[in-house]
């Protein structure tokens, strides 16, 4: 699974956001997790990125409007971080928030603050790596984005 | 049900841009089933809103409130403090609805966030299809419980168009042609030659052709 | 008022020659005027089309009214998509009042494919119905509402049918229904598949239809293979059999246009040696200049 994400540029996250982004700003990243997916996103947290953490019982109660209100709260960017397909435990509960993360890009278009601040990703259980990696991912992609447009 | 689809967020916006404070009313019952209306709507919506406001550099402020029936007075009363704290009230109700709440609550602007679309079932998770036009008149017994007035493209009495092709509509592809359906469903119950008897014209005066329509139940009135 | 030359020669068992005439998109009373010189002499009717496929063009009654001025008999196509019952039935007066003798009475093609799908569409009354109020004027002379007309018309009544359609099993009926409403003749869609044709013909012949309704044959010549897969594929209720289609794509392109109309003359030759077919339909669309070929190299010629 690893060659699914694309491996974040060589150089260092700070360079990334002075180039692409000139002001320099120090993303907010909300991550959704199942709990049976990930334990904790403890030690994920660093000096060029916030992450604010939501567990859930499961992922299928990633509910539209909780994504909404963490880009309200002022994420930059918001993740879902599911079981991988097959393995969840309440059976269809990953399929489920890829049906509503999907939709939720939509309203983000819509409104102009671009669905690609919202992914979800499959994580095998407890993978620290996979979670690091996709963080890094994430902020590299705001550097482009730049900040939430409505926070 | 009535099935309907909440307009889109543009449509919205610009409808409820010359209000600061804004009522999102929701209604707990068709819409809430057909995922047009209800709470979850409702809330959703209103996120959507308030950033995308935010986003413009406005503020709104938005109350959310979702009561059991909008085409309902005794259910819509209770709406009535928050009507009044709010400059308009955007409803996602179905047309009923809407124009209930903007008879009862006569000074404030009501508006239509949901278009209703038909009436028809949950045919399956996700889908829902047309089923009836309330023409007041139901002939489903002459047609093998199969609608030809909603589901019929063209309304026809006397058995299927040439269109018809593969049990499917000439009109799209994705429709079944109700006409199949009434010969298929005849055959089951043995009754295919009824379908050869010549169906007169339909009397449309019990429909909306024949003016806004009202029921009067005496025995109901005090 | 006479009977029209149509229902003279289907009564009096003649094989009938009609062809198709579709108005113009526009006032221009000389494209009706063109194509009823090139049809003039070589057949006993000209169907005038009624914003067929829903595409907004002069009307029916108009131009019927042009091909009378040119000693042409007109079929009037009407459809019930773009008329209540209050629309058909005065113009059907109308149409008498200007000497049309003939009515097709369709339901007509959905408005969604059509020059203008934002439309709203009619159908207060569907076909069957339709023909069903042109044989009440004819026979009690009274409209719908039971009203005793001035001069009741006494149109000459046709119906389209489709044997290619589905449910198979149900076009029969449908013929039947549309013979007991009091259709005299029927046009058939463009027939390529001869083979159903003859099924459905043949059933239809069994029940005694053939003789209560005037069957007439459906025809078009193809022009290409292009065409004949457009057909195929993309024409709502038309069938053409891989067979011919393969004819075609085997043809050299210059001569595809022959290979077509020998088809076409193929068809109108099987059509005239089955039991209860009582004349053929050239569907010549936009091709007009062709019919009188048609006519000529079919045998049909001279018309009576
Ligand atoms: S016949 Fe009329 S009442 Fe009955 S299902 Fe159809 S539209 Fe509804
Ligand atoms: S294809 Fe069937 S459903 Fe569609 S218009 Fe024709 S008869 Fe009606």
């Amino acid at each position: 699974m690893s060659e699914s994400y694309p491996r974040p540029p060589n150089h260092s996250m700070a360079e990334v956001v002075e180039t692409n982004n000139k002001a320099v700003f120090k993303p907010k990243i909300t991550v959704f997790h199942c709990f049976n997916a990930i334990s904790s996103t403890a030690g994920a947290d660093s000096n060029e990125y916030d992450i604010s953490a939501v567990r859930m019982p499961c992922s299928s109660m990633t509910r539209e409007v909780f994504l909404l209100r963490a880009f309200e709260a002022g994420a930059d960017a918001v993740v879902v971080m599911v079981c991988p397909e097959g393995d969840c435990r309440y059976m269809e509960g990953n399929i489920r928030a890829g049906k509503r993360v999907a939709r939720v890009k939509k309203i983000l278009d819509e409104i102009g603050l671009d669905g690609k601040r919202l992914n979800i990703y499959p994580v095998p259980e407890k993978d620290l790596n996979t979670i690091d990696r996709i963080i890094k991912q994430t902020v590299s992609d705001l550097a482009g984005l730049g900040p939430n447009p409505a926070s | 049900m009535i099935v309907g689809q909440q307009k889109p967020l543009a449509e919205i916006k610009a409808e409820v841009v010359p209000f600061s404070k804004l009522l999102i009313l929701g209604c707990g019952t068709c819409v809430k089933t057909c995922f047009a209306g209800g709470e979850d709507e409702v809330a959703t919506l209103a996120s959507s809103l308030r950033l995308a406001f935010k986003k413009d550099g406005r503020q709104i402020k938005i109350e959310e409130l979702t009561v059991e029936r909008q085409c309902e007075d005794e259910f819509i009363k209770e709406a009535a403090a928050a009507i009044a704290r709010n400059d308009a009230v955007l409803s996602l109700a179905c047309g009923a609805g809407v124009q209930m709440v903007a008879n009862r609550y006569a000074k404030s602007p009501v508006l239509p966030g949901v278009n209703t679309t038909f009436i028809g079932i949950l045919e399956k998770q996700g889908l829902f299809t047309e089923k009836c036009l309330g023409c007041g008149d139901c002939v489903l017994d002459v047609f093998a419980g199969i609608c030809p007035v909603s589901r019929c493209s063209k309304k026809l009495m006397n058995g299927p168009c040439g269109g018809s092709h593969g049990g499917k509509c000439e009109v799209n592809p994705d429709t079944d042609c109700a006409w199949q359906l009434i010969i298929d469903r005849s055959k089951d119950f043995g009754q295919l030659d009824r379908l050869s008897t010549y169906v007169p014209p339909k009397d449309w005066r019990t429909s909306n052709a024949g003016g806004p329509r009202k029921l009067v139940r005496e025995d109901h009135i005090i | 008022m006479s009977a029209g030359k149509l229902q003279e020669i289907l009564s009096q068992g003649k094989f009938a020659v009609t062809a198709e005439c579709g108005p113009p998109r526009g006032a221009n009373a000389e494209v009706v005027w063109k194509k009823g010189a090139l049809l003039k002499g070589y057949v006993d009717a000209v169907n005038v089309t009624d914003n067929q496929t829903a595409i907004v063009r002069m009307s029916s009654i108009a131009a019927c009214a042009h091909l009378i001025q040119m000693g042409i008999e007109p079929v009037m196509q009407m459809v019930t998509r773009d008329r209540n019952r209050l629309a058909l039935q005065s113009d059907i007066m109308g149409a008498y009042s200007l000497g049309i003798r003939n009515i097709l009475c369709l339901s007509g093609d959905h408005q969604i494919f059509g020059s203008q799908p934002e439309a709203m569409n009619v159908w207060d009354i569907d076909c069957m119905h339709l023909i069903h109020t042109v044989k009440d004027m004819r026979e009690t002379g009274k409209d719908m509402s039971g009203f005793a007309l001035d001069e009741p018309p006494k149109m000459f009544i046709g119906a389209a049918e489709n044997p290619f359609a589905d449910p198979f099993e149900f076009r029969v009926l449908r013929l039947a229904k549309k013979a007991a409403a009091g259709a005299n003749f029927i046009q058939t869609q463009c027939i390529y598949d001869i083979a159903r044709f003859k099924e459905w013909i043949h059933v239809a012949y069994e029940q005694g239809l053939t003789e209560q309704v005037h069957i007439l044959g459906g025809v078009t010549p193809l022009k290409s293979a292009g065409m004949a897969n457009y057909m195929a594929t993309k024409v709502a209720g038309i069938t053409i059999p891989e067979a011919i289609i393969k004819r075609l794509e085997a043809t050299p392109k210059e001569k595809a246009a022959a290979e077509g109309m020998k088809i076409c003359l193929e068809t109108i030759q099987e059509l005239r040696e089955i039991k209860g077919v009582h004349g053929v339909h050239i569907m010549a669309i936009e091709a007009e200049d062709k019919v009188p070929e048609i006519v000529k190299l079919a045998g049909l010629y001279p018309r009576p």
